[in-house]
């Protein structure tokens, strides 16, 4: 009687073994199938994006410059308009720039947050950099980079996830701001008391400020097309 | 105690050997079948204990238990409500019930030989 049962047993324990294998390598398959192959798909793809995106850059930037070439070879342009075109494009942020200024450079808290503290708190976000552009264009400054990347009309400085984007860059800590501008003035409108840099101190975050001689800071590198804005011709709109 | 282990054992080879697996969306009912046949064979083990196993019942209740359990699942997914949680919950319970009788018939049993 107990010999029987043990064999049935046995057998259905046979039975049971195989789903269970086949179940673990479903279950297997599951976690190693959809996210990861989902999340390197994705990254993969954003890479090559990317790549393309910095490709197309260059490429801008080089044709920006030939462009430039022709137009200086040009000797139909007279020197003043030419000069009109220097300074247009320097307001518009771009040529390459340099001059005077202030080197800026944050980087995050290294103070642990106390429990019951918002560890956001301590953290460097868009509006901090925000702030700071703004501070410094309120101040003076006539060109300004976040990590590079040239401060032109259309830029934005917006929070994206764990990253900020600028330019539609993603930049992440240390945030290095280069701003063009008299340096002495600059640093006293960032230090002033109650000023943008006291605030961030506060919170622990960290900020260097370094008076240069000579920043060298480069010229916006995106494409800039107007789709809907067309100029007015004054004659016509009087 | 050691031939069900050691079929478990040989079933799970066998399942390796041939590399089949179940389509993904239903691993849920796969999952819940599999704790119905575990729920089955521990008690089939605790009857064959108390020497009172019957193999007809014991391999209609494997099967049954386990097709009815997934069956019931998919149609609580149908219908939007968790019977799956109910499942496991039922037949976790089982499972930990037969283990503590079938313990305690070992552990009377290791006694009775020590006294005789």
């Amino acid at each position: 009687m107990r010999r029987q049962g043990q064999i049935w047993i046995t057998i259905i324990c046979i039975v049971l073994g195989v789903i269970l294998t086949a179940q673990l390598r479903t279950q297997a398959g599951i976690r190693q199938d959809i996210p990861t192959k989902r999340i390197e798909e994705m990254a993969s793809l954003l890479k090559e994006a990317e790549l393309e995106r910095d490709a197309l850059r260059s490429q801008l930037y080089e044709l920006q410059i030939q462009t430039d070439e022709i137009t200086s070879q040009e000797k139909s342009i007279t020197a003043g308009i030419r000069k009109d075109l220097q300074q247009a494009k320097m307001i518009a942020g771009l040529t390459e720039v340099q001059g005077p200024g202030l080197l800026i450079i944050l980087n995050d808290s290294t103070r642990a947050a106390q429990s019951g503290q918002d560890p956001n708190l301590f953290l460097i976000h868009d509006e901090d950099l925000l702030k700071l552009v703004n501070e410094l264009k309120a101040s003076g400054a006539e060109a300004i980079t976040v990590n590079g990347q040239r401060v032109i009309a259309a830029t934005e400085i917006r929070c994206a996830g764990p990253t900020i984007s600028v330019n539609n860059t993603r930049i992440s800590p240390p945030y290095a701001v280069e701003a063009i501008g008299d340096p002495a003035a600059l640093e006293s409108a960032l230090k002033m008391r109650g000023g943008i840099i006291e605030t961030m101190q506060f919170w622990g975050i960290q900020v260097q400020i370094e008076k240069k001689e000579q920043l060298l800071l480069p010229a916006y590198l995106g494409s800039h097309t107007f789709k809907y804005t067309r100029p007015v011709d004054k004659r016509e709109a009087q | 105690m050691f031939w069900p282990l050691a079929g478990i054992l040989v079933g799970m080879l066998m399942g390796l050997a041939f590399p089949f697996s179940f389509p993904v969306a239903y691993a849920r009912y796969i999952a819940v079948a599999i704790l119905a046949g575990l729920d089955s064979i521990f008690g089939g083990i605790r009857s064959n204990l108390e020497h009172n196993f019957d193999p007809v019942i014991f391999i209609s209740g494997f099967f049954s238990n386990a097709i009815f359990a997934a069956v019931l699942t998919y149609i609580g997914d149908r219908l939007g409500v968790e019977i799956y949680y109910a499942a496991v919950f039922a037949f976790g319970v089982r499972i930990f019930q037969n283990l503590a009788v079938m313990r305690r018939h070992l552990v009377e049993r290791v006694q009775r030989h020590r006294s005789k």
